[in-house]
């Protein structure tokens, strides 16, 4: 068992290198590349300001030197070959650098830790709430199967198990922010956050995080919760709670004390995949909400061309990604004794 | 001699009566399909140019083919006629010619401008703006019939791209197992740990994307999941007595594969067919959104949810795309449960 997850973490060094490889050759190779967009862009910019200003000729405003172009490309390491391009890329990600950022002219670690504390905010309050409101919903509706309250829950998880978070957030933010003005249409905090006093901030805090949080729990809610459920379902049908009922045990007893801990287990089976969730939130709520977050970074610096800010989320996201499912792998084995990873044919 | 099949075949007669005693997943079915016609149809509903024009009792057909300029109807100029106008034009002159436009008389591309005031406009029965219009003024009815037709077309070719793919693979994989097997599982996982969303942005950013090159990015990037399934159900069935009957009697790997293991394997395909759709159309809506999808002025549900949460003091041009979505996808979700009802039931022995 160890040696199988041993071996699963090493197994993150070529997949990343995959990863990586990928992604760096897709904006290397594609023609019309970053430099050719941004040369694109600024002839166009040029000629607006040639069309608008009368005074100047057509000519010359939209194209660099050959010189300046060469010097952009060394700039932004384009006038290496693909391969060399990256293999010194990826020797300096090993050394933990990567890179300086092209918009904020700063360590793009230093861009990218300075949103961490953000989206972790929201990661983990979405965590707390999904685990503490699926777990007992999932129970309650389990044991109080086809009566009214199992009904008219699963129509609103059903809902939310159709609609996806974004579109929940934005009929959240046009309903209750643009139409009503009951919370704040953007941001993490006000503006006078720092005048308040302690409770104040935590109050501002929570005013501002209502609506980004809905969104998140409608992403998560649903699935954790008919989990629940189903299988707390197939465990109480199971041969050893009737036994125990049989032999006088009473139902609560053996719904918490035998069937719950074993339908932990396929909640189980994507716990670890909260970590992606917990640090990099999402492009898209984040990105409606316009929460300074890590996704929100990696949007702003795909518009912006920030490619060394893009490949560094890149290998952050894609570490924790992988990360999360050997957890996810973990957390089964420790819940379930049962499970033998490693031997013979996969686990799927 | 397919349908005589499965016209006969007991098993597709039980699942079809399953399905369709699973009433909401029923109505939603007939609902999307008659959704999906009307859409087909859309230039027939939703259109600038006119159904029928009657001029000098001479009957005209605008509504496919070229455009007809406007000299044909007696105006003074080249360019392509406009209906509405021909059709005041026509009532002032009282002259017995007459114009019949289609109920929403706009398409998705024209900019509906008015004198001093700047769009986007409120819904409006007297301009026949139902859901009002954009930002730019485009009507809102017609985005989103033309960006329904084109998402829902894009999420089945994409199904169809992916589920090729998938299928020959998976299958593959799970029949012949080793070397073979062993190269695509390490395909899968690279894939499989790309951020998928966030890929398909960086690509989309680099070589902005046109209808056919987003829909071979999000295949490139998409086709694992069906695989990894299609691996796992024919590395079962390979291994169960018809199988190695079909084989001891001779059959080659392509007629074992084709004609048996696959057949057996349709319930795990099907079921996912609704599934893939609503992620398809989620998935292109959401790159719209962020602005990395088709560009524009392609009509888009994506394109129109950011204008949405731009101009929220116009609430009509979020709310008609988000209410439409979560139609469209609720109803496709529905179809999906009762699918998978049909091919799977799942027989709860629950406690009592």
């Amino acid at each position: 068992m160890t040696s199988y997850f041993i071996r699963r973490f090493l197994l993150i060094v070529p997949t990343f290198i995959g990863v990586t490889i990928l992604v760096f050759a897709v904006t290397r190779l594609v023609p019309g590349g970053p430099i050719e967009r941004m040369l694109q862009e600024a002839a166009m910019a040029g000629s607006d300001v040639a069309a608008s200003t009368s005074g100047f000729a057509g000519h010359g405003a939209s194209s660099l030197s050959d010189a300046q172009i060469d010097q952009l490309k060394a700039y932004y390491g384009f006038d290496k070959p693909v391969i060399v391009g990256y293999a010194e890329w990826l020797g300096k990600v090993v050394r933990l650098d990567l890179g300086t950022s092209t918009r904020y002219s700063e360590p793009v670690w230093d861009t990218i830790k300075d949103r961490f504390p953000i989206s972790i905010f929201y990661g983990i309050t979405t965590l707390i709430l999904t685990y503490s409101v699926c777990i007992p919903l999932g129970i309650v509706k389990a044991i109080r199967h086809k009566t009214t309250f199992d009904n008219l829950t699963s129509a609103v998880v059903f809902f939310g198990y159709a609609i996806p978070g974004y579109v929940v957030a934005i009929a959240l933010l046009t309903v209750f922010a643009g139409n009503l003005g009951w919370f704040p249409l953007s941001g993490f905090v006000s503006d006078d956050f720092d005048d308040l006093g302690t409770l104040g901030k935590a109050a501002d805090v929570a005013y501002h995080a209502v609506l980004p949080l809905i969104a998140y729990l409608a992403g998560s809610f649903a699935v954790t919760t008919m989990l629940m459920k189903n299988s707390l379902m197939d465990n109480l049908a199971a041969e050893y709670v009737r036994t125990a009922i049989a032999k006088g045990m009473a139902f609560r007893r053996a719904v918490f004390a035998h069937a719950f801990r074993n339908s932990l287990v396929p909640i189980a089976t994507s716990f670890g995949n909260n970590i992606t969730l917990i640090v990099t939130g999402s492009f898209l709520i984040e990105q409606i909400f316009n929460i300074d977050g890590f996704g929100l970074l990696g949007w702003e610096s795909l518009v912006e061309r920030d490619y060394p800010v893009v490949m560094g989320i890149l290998v952050i996201s894609s570490i924790l990604f992988m990360v999360g499912n050997i957890l996810s792998d973990i957390c089964v084995a420790f819940v379930d004794p049962r499970v033998k990873f490693g031997s013979g044919e996969s686990s799927q | 001699m397919i349908g005589k099949d499965l016209a006969l075949n007991p098993l597709t007669l039980k699942q079809w009566q399953r399905f369709k005693s699973i009433r909401r997943g029923y109505w939603s079915a007939i609902a999307l399909v008659v959704a999906l016609l009307l859409s087909a149809g859309a230039e027939l509903l939703v259109n600038s140019r006119a159904l029928v024009v009657s001029y000098q009792g001479e009957w005209h057909f605008p509504t496919y083919g070229d455009f007809i300029p406007g000299r044909t109807f007696g105006l003074d100029y080249d360019y392509e006629t406009n209906y509405r106008d021909l059709k005041r034009t026509f009532s002032g002159q009282g002259a017995g010619d007459w114009v019949l436009m289609p109920p929403v008389p706009y398409d998705a591309f024209e900019n509906d401008l008015k004198v001093g005031v700047y769009p986007p406009y409120a819904p409006s029965i007297t301009s026949r703006h139902f859901l009002g219009t954009d930002t730019t003024g485009r009507d809102i009815v017609a985005r989103l019939v033309y960006g329904f037709r084109l998402a829902f077309a894009f999420a089945a070719i994409l199904l169809a791209c992916n589920f090729a793919i998938g299928i020959a693979v998976g299958c593959a994989m799970g029949f012949w197992g080793g070397a073979f097997d062993l190269l695509f599982q390490r395909v899968i996982e690279i894939l499989n740990n790309v951020p998928f969303l966030y890929v398909i942005m960086i690509v989309a950013s680099v070589i902005v994307p046109g209808f056919w090159t987003l829909m071979a990015v999000m295949v490139f990037f998409g086709w694992t999941g069906m695989t990894w399934y299609m691996r796992t159900s024919t590395y079962k069935e390979k291994s169960r007595e018809y199988v190695l009957a079909v084989r001891a009697l001779g059959a080659s790997s392509t007629r074992q594969i084709a004609s048996h293991i696959i057949p057996n394997t349709i319930s795990v395909i099907v079921t996912f067919i609704p599934f893939s759709i609503a992620s398809g159309i989620t998935a292109l809506t959401a790159i719209d959104y962020l602005g990395f999808g088709l560009p524009p002025p392609t009509p888009s549900w994506g394109e129109l949810l950011s204008q949405g949460t731009r101009h929220l003091e116009s609430p009509w041009i979020g709310g008609s795309v988000v209410v439409a979505m979560v139609l469209v996808l609720l109803m496709v979700t529905y179809v999906g449960e009762a699918v998978r009802e049909a091919f799977d039931p799942k027989q709860f022995t629950y406690y009592e």
